[in-house]
């Protein structure tokens, strides 16, 4: 009984693997591109997940972090013709640095005034965007030509597809990989406690830095990823209700949950398509949606997981029972 | 820069900081009573200005009437938002309570936009626009209005603190909330009526600066530049806050005119990043109060 709960889980990421390869070739150009968003949306939301759920810290600029490599990326591939691929990688790098600068006051920080802070910076990106058209294209935004690969033009939403596919489940492999290794644990242990974190030798300002500087990370190259599907810069997409779609994803999904953070952005991109009849409405489902998780369902849709498995695993207890207490040892 | 031009952009700055001084007083009150920090409140400004616009637009009050009514309306709006949304979050982490009031923000921001869409729309105020010119100095009559209006509050809200029951229990709570509930003092309740005066006062601020804004689903974004005055004034400060308003107000008009205006918003959210970093309990804060 104890291998079926891995089994599942392998039988569960097998399907989404197979899913997420082979039903691409059979779906419209719109289901293209709403999967290339979702893709992009499941890299916001692990580093994010990363940042709030694992670490603690409330970030209310994620969407800068994204803005900082799309603008990034995207100049970088424009003025100095350097390969989309190369530029990606220096947006996120350039995201990250930036990550660390606002670590600086956010380290001495925490709860409501790390809010303030983080919304601070996106108010002060937001109008450097804004003041510096001639580098930013300003409110009107900017175009970022399709990427190329091997003289290929991936202009279409497929080619798109299977170029993002790889960068973003290596992502999420990598993310996996950090909450499983020291950092992720040192991550943990400052949500918990800061003190007893202290007390066990980690230093919760440097856990801090590394914990903004890889939000910033995955934020940045997602922003970059986002240009290329969508072909266009538009810095609206980067002010507060952006963060707050940011979060809205780890809050629905699962907060501290790597399966939360995927789950929550593949269904908030798909619903507001499922709302399209109630187009106008969308924005204020997508804010009821965010208080009602927080108020009824805290620990997200990955909460309910459990909830759903309980028929099942009761009788998994019982078995359990029988082989003695070894089955507990697994929570 | 001339004696004159200076008293100008002070004249001006202080009206426009006596505004952030009173949405900063309206998220600082509710603060220090529950721990709370409504990132919502922008939107209760909003709100308020809505509430004066429809009611001056269906019922033929005349404007010093529909300001009080205004008021009340707001409040009561204050105290459902209490109940239904905040109360569950009381107890939960700061970032639960940051994401609610916000996502609580944002519904109020987005019902009004469903049904007034983008437009701005005014509310004419009860004398003439026309300033008064004493020697080079233009004083608008809508900027006197605002710094006497809000003058008159803070006295109010002084009187209130000291002499009123309500006000003492809110003294109370915000020192110490078991002692508050051992003298008899209902602490749910007074929740319930720091919101209602927090929301009743973003709401005076919101028909306030109505005249100079327009009435328009954004004008809660002046919840940023309160944000920055209360952490100026320390958060558990009410004459910090106001304080931290008015130099906001100042610092921003002079750096406006002095550096270049498009820079002027940098410079706020400049001096909060700074405040945080150097001195985050705020001017009038004390040290040893909860920042960390």
């Amino acid at each position: 009984m104890a291998a079926s709960g891995a089994a599942r889980r392998w039988l569960l990421w097998g399907a989404v693997a197979a899913l997420a390869l082979l039903a691409p070739p059979f779906c419209g150009t719109y289901e293209l591109y709403l999967a290339n968003l979702a893709l992009v949306n499941v890299v916001l939301a692990v580093g994010l997940n990363l940042l709030t759920g694992n670490a603690g810290q409330i970030s209310l600029c994620h969407s800068s972090f994204m803005a900082i490599g799309a603008y990034t990326t995207t100049l970088l591939a424009q003025k100095s013709g350097l390969s989309f691929w190369l530029a990606l990688p220096a947006g996120g790098i350039v995201a990250m640095a930036f990550g660390c600068l606002l670590a600086l006051p956010a380290m001495r920080l925490s709860g409501f005034y790390l809010a303030l802070a983080t919304l601070g910076f996106l108010e002060i990106t937001q109008i450097m965007i804004e003041e510096f058209p001639n580098v930013t294209g300003g409110i009107r935004g900017m175009i970022a030509p399709p990427p190329m690969l091997f003289g290929w033009k991936l202009s279409s939403d497929l080619a798109l597809y299977y170029a993002v596919m790889p960068i973003v489940a290596a992502l999420v492999v990598l993310a996996r990989n950090i909450q499983r290794s020291p950092i992720g644990r040192a991550f943990d242990a400052i949500r918990n406690s800061t003190l007893a974190a202290q007390t066990l030798g980690i230093s919760p300002a440097r856990t801090k830095l590394v914990a903004f500087a890889i939000a910033a990370l995955y934020a940045g190259l997602a922003g970059g990823l986002a240009a290329a599907i969508v072909g266009f810069i538009d810095p609206v997409e980067y002010g507060t209700s952006a963060s707050l779609r940011h979060v809205t994803f780890i809050v629905v999904g699962g907060i501290g949950s790597l399966a939360g953070s995927i789950v929550g952005a593949v269904v908030l991109t798909v619903l507001p398509e499922l709302l399209r009849g109630v187009h106008e409405y969308s924005d204020f489902v997508y804010a009821a949606l965010l208080l009602a998780f927080l108020i009824l369902l805290p620990k997200g849709l990955v909460g309910l997981w459990p909830m759903m498995l309980r028929p099942w695993r009761r009788e998994g207890r019982a078995g359990d029972a029988a082989m003695g207490a070894e089955g507990r040892l697994r929570p | 820069m001339s004696p004159e031009i200076a008293l100008q952009l002070l004249f001006s700055g202080l009206s426009v900081g006596s505004i952030y001084a009173l949405v900063a007083l309206a998220l600082v009150i509710p603060f220090k009573a529950s721990g709370v920090l409504n990132f919502g409140q922008g939107e209760m400004v909003t709100l308020g200005a809505y509430i004066a616009l429809v009611l001056s637009m269906t019922t033929p009050l005349p404007y010093y009437a529909v300001v009080p009514l205004t008021l009340v309306i707001a409040g009561a709006v204050g105290v459902v938002f209490e109940r239904l949304f905040i109360r569950p979050l009381v107890k939960a982490p700061e970032f639960t309570i940051v994401i609610g009031t916000f996502a609580l923000g944002l519904m109020v921001k987005f019902a009004i936009r469903l049904y007034w869409q983008d437009n701005v729309y005014s509310l004419p105020v009860p004398f003439s626009t026309e300033p008064w010119v004493f020697g080079g100095v233009r004083l608008n009559p809508v900027f006197v209005w605002i710094i006497v209006s809000v003058l008159v509050l803070l006295v109010a809200l002084a009187l209130f603190f000291q002499k009123s029951r309500v006000g003492k229990a809110m003294r109370a709570v915000s020192q110490n909330q078991e002692a508050a509930r051992l003298m008899g003092i209902s602490v749910e309740r007074v929740f319930s009526s720091t919101w209602a005066l927090g929301t009743a006062i973003g709401a005076f601020a919101g028909i306030l600066f109505a005249p100079v804004t327009g009435i328009h689903p954004e004008m809660g974004s002046l919840i940023l530049k309160a944000f920055v005055a209360a952490v100026i004034g320390g958060f558990n400060s009410l004459p910090g806050a106001v304080v931290g308003g008015l130099m906001l107000g100042v610092i921003e008009t002079f750096s406006g005119a002095i550096i270049s205006s498009t820079l002027k918003n940098v410079v706020a959210f400049a001096v909060l990043i700074l405040v945080l970093l150097v001195r985050p309990y705020g001017l009038f804060g004390s040290a040893g109060t909860r920042r960390a």
